[in-house]
């Protein structure tokens, strides 16, 4: 490339002090703060990411079929929000005992909720039906819940409380062992699941 | 505004002489010759495709006449036709759940400016998958097309997939396509290039052997003709199972290069380079690129990308969140020694938000390493971003931005004509999405 900005280059002396004093002040507040530059871009963020014993992120979706659902939704019983997509295999590892989960959510107390990432609306419905999914589908079309909920890849399954915060995560497919004790820690009831019965 | 205190005026005052003299330095001063890699001038966004069917994945390469084509894919318009019409290369005749997109090729002769009329690729309608694992396009000497793309397997189960593969007939149309994986329902994120001793080589991630080391990278030789010069054969295993593959060539085919994201028994996700010295017959042991330590037992569905410069210098890209997300960003590494070592690990543009990054990596008749990727802006959109790396190795050029999208803007992929850069992308907003691409003048 042999782009030259002619005007630039004739204001070379005072860019050069421009940048000279850019470069010092964020050094000397780097310095003060102990911060790298991405730690500064990550201070910056409003949103401090989820982490157990902190309240749930709150959002807004839709369904597979169109109707509205926020986190406020599920307050007032435990909810187990799973994150995945059509495409990601560890999620189709896993979605058996998500599925399995939701079947028993009604008798034992919470809700589950499946959060669909960087997919369609297409893609979804018809994974839902080829894994005959039973339990609501939002779809995060524009990943914005993806992000605040800081999931670099799915699946990750959080398990939040009847108050809204979370209890438990899982990143990466769950087992069996570690969804019970994330279950009881966000007081679902006991149920066959969380015993480990078949 | 806070008084700073005596020791830190002093600091100010010590940091500002030092940089005061790295400023007469040259790597400081704008140089009035054209050793620091500059902005680039794009072009306008230019749509592919129709945008009622939703188009993405584009995919671009120049054939050897010089014309620029791009591949990308579209829903089916008429899905109610998807009962009548069984996926072929099933025996069953099931058919795949996924919802039907076709690919399309179109060709610039003007350097993207304007393009041909789309072509349909796929003779049957199929769910041809796109994203990560979108469609892909190859050409021979004599200009002729090839191309494979990725289908569910025979339940709908995307992560047990089928290749397909196509060529053009010579009379405008494309064979009908055939699956190059002989274990069915085992194979996705197909590439193909045409190698330079004149064949076209073909790789994928395979899964027909899930234990003890899952996901293995196969590859088949494919004659001018489109017939199968070899079966299947595994070079290496240990691969992530959802991301793309990068690929070079030397020596006129002899050498083969090839870069993936590797995954551990500990679920640590390094990239590395696989290399091979008798035509991809075989691979070497693969040799780590960085040490980056990313620790994911989930799909982070972002590949690395491999360029070969006219000295041998082999450039990767890749993203990765490291040990921890301070980390996470897009990296650059060179190998200098025809792959044996990298240098270590350059942060080309760090995460702004939590959000895995794609990538893509071309390198010019002059040594110019060209990189986009994407990254979220202030709106919380991805965009398109872009730097560029001057054949002296050390000279970045600034971050830019060259998308716009009103959602997100994802999967860049670049192209380079003699004096032209071609970079093209996806953008979803809701429930649509559209394929773009823009054009920007280069020094030959």
């Amino acid at each position: 490339m042999k782009v030259v900005n002619l005007a630039l280059a004739r204001c070379r002396p005072l860019a050069s002090i421009l940048i000279v004093l850019a470069l010092a002040g964020v050094t000397v507040i780097a310095a003060e703060s102990n911060l790298s530059a991405a730690q500064l871009i990550q201070q910056a963020s409003p949103n401090p990411g989820p982490a157990v014993g902190r309240s749930a992120i709150a959002f807004s979706l839709q369904t597979l079929d169109g109707k509205a659902v926020a986190l406020e939704t599920f307050r007032g019983k435990p909810l187990v929000l799973n994150f995945f997509a059509s495409w990601c295999d560890p999620c189709r590892d896993e979605m058996p005992l998500i599925n399995e989960l939701a079947s028993a959510a009604t008798k034992d107390g919470y809700n589950v909720l499946g959060i669909a990432v960087e997919d369609t609306r297409a893609a979804i419905t018809e994974y839902s039906k080829e894994a005959n999914l039973v339990f609501p589908i939002a779809l995060d079309l524009n990943n914005t819940v993806k992000r605040s909920y800081r999931i670099f890849g799915p699946p990750a399954t959080f398990f939040i409380d009847s108050q809204g915060m979370i209890r438990d995560l899982v990143l990466g497919p769950l087992t069996r062992e570690r969804m019970r004790e994330a279950l009881i820690k966000s007081g679902a009831a006991p149920g066959k699941i969380v015993s480990g019965q078949p | 505004m806070k008084i700073l205190d005596s020791n830190r005026q002093r600091s100010v005052f010590y940091l500002t002489v030092i940089f005061l003299f790295a400023a007469c330095s040259s790597d400081l001063t704008l140089p009035s010759k054209g050793n620091r890699a500059a902005a680039i001038q794009f072009g306008p966004e230019i749509s592919l495709g129709r945008a009622e069917t939703n188009p993405a994945a584009p995919f671009l390469r120049l054939a050897p006449d010089g014309r620029l084509f791009a591949i990308w894919t579209e829903d089916e318009a008429a899905e109610q036709t998807k009962a009548s019409n069984a996926a072929a290369h099933h025996s069953a005749g099931k058919m795949a759940p996924s919802p039907l997109r076709n690919a399309f090729l179109a060709a610039s002769a003007d350097g993207g400016q304007t393009w041909s009329r789309a072509k349909r690729v796929n003779s049957v309608k199929e769910a041809i998958q796109s994203e990560e694992n979108g469609p892909k396009v190859a050409f021979g000497a004599d200009n002729r097309t090839y191309v494979v793309w990725s289908i569910p397997g025979e339940k709908g189960d995307k992560t047990r997939a089928n290749i397909r593969f196509a060529v053009d007939d010579g009379k405008g149309d494309f064979t009908a396509a055939r699956t190059l994986n002989e274990v069915k329902d085992t194979a996705r994120f197909p590439i193909i290039e045409s190698s330079p001793d004149g064949n076209l080589l073909a790789a994928w991630i395979d899964r027909r052997i899930d234990n003890p080391k899952p996901r293995q990278l196969y590859l088949m030789r494919i004659g001018v003709d489109g017939k199968a010069l070899t079966k299947n054969y595994p070079v290496g295993e240990g691969l992530c199972e959802c991301c793309k593959l990068g690929i070079a060539f030397a020596e006129a085919g002899k050498k083969v290069y090839m870069v993936d994201r590797e995954v551990d028994d500990k679920q640590i996700r390094n990239h590395v380079l696989r290399k091979s010295t008798d035509g991809a017959a075989t691979f070497s042991r693969p040799v780590q690129i960085s040490d980056d330590g990313w620790q994911v037992p989930s799909c982070p569905h972002s590949g690395p990308s491999l360029g070969r410069d006219s000295r041998g210098q082999l450039h990767v890209a890749w993203f990765t969140l490291g040990r921890s997300e301070k980390e996470a960003g897009i990296y650059y590494s060179v190998s200098k020694d025809d792959g044996k070592t990298f240098t270590q690990r350059y942060l080309v543009h760090g995460n702004t938000a939590p959000e895995t990054l794609y990538n893509n990596l071309i390198v010019g008749d002059d040594d110019t390493v060209y990189l986009a990727w994407t990254n979220i802006d202030a709106g919380n959109r991805a965009q398109i971003f872009m730097r560029t790396l001057a054949p002296d190795g050390r000279t970045w050029s600034p971050i830019q931005q060259i998308s716009n999208a009103k959602g997100n803007a994802s999967r860049p992929v670049l192209a380079l004509q003699k004096n032209r850069l071609h970079v093209a992308w996806t953008e979803t907003d809701g429930e649509a999405s559209r394929a773009v691409i823009r054009t920007a003048r280069i020094a030959p």
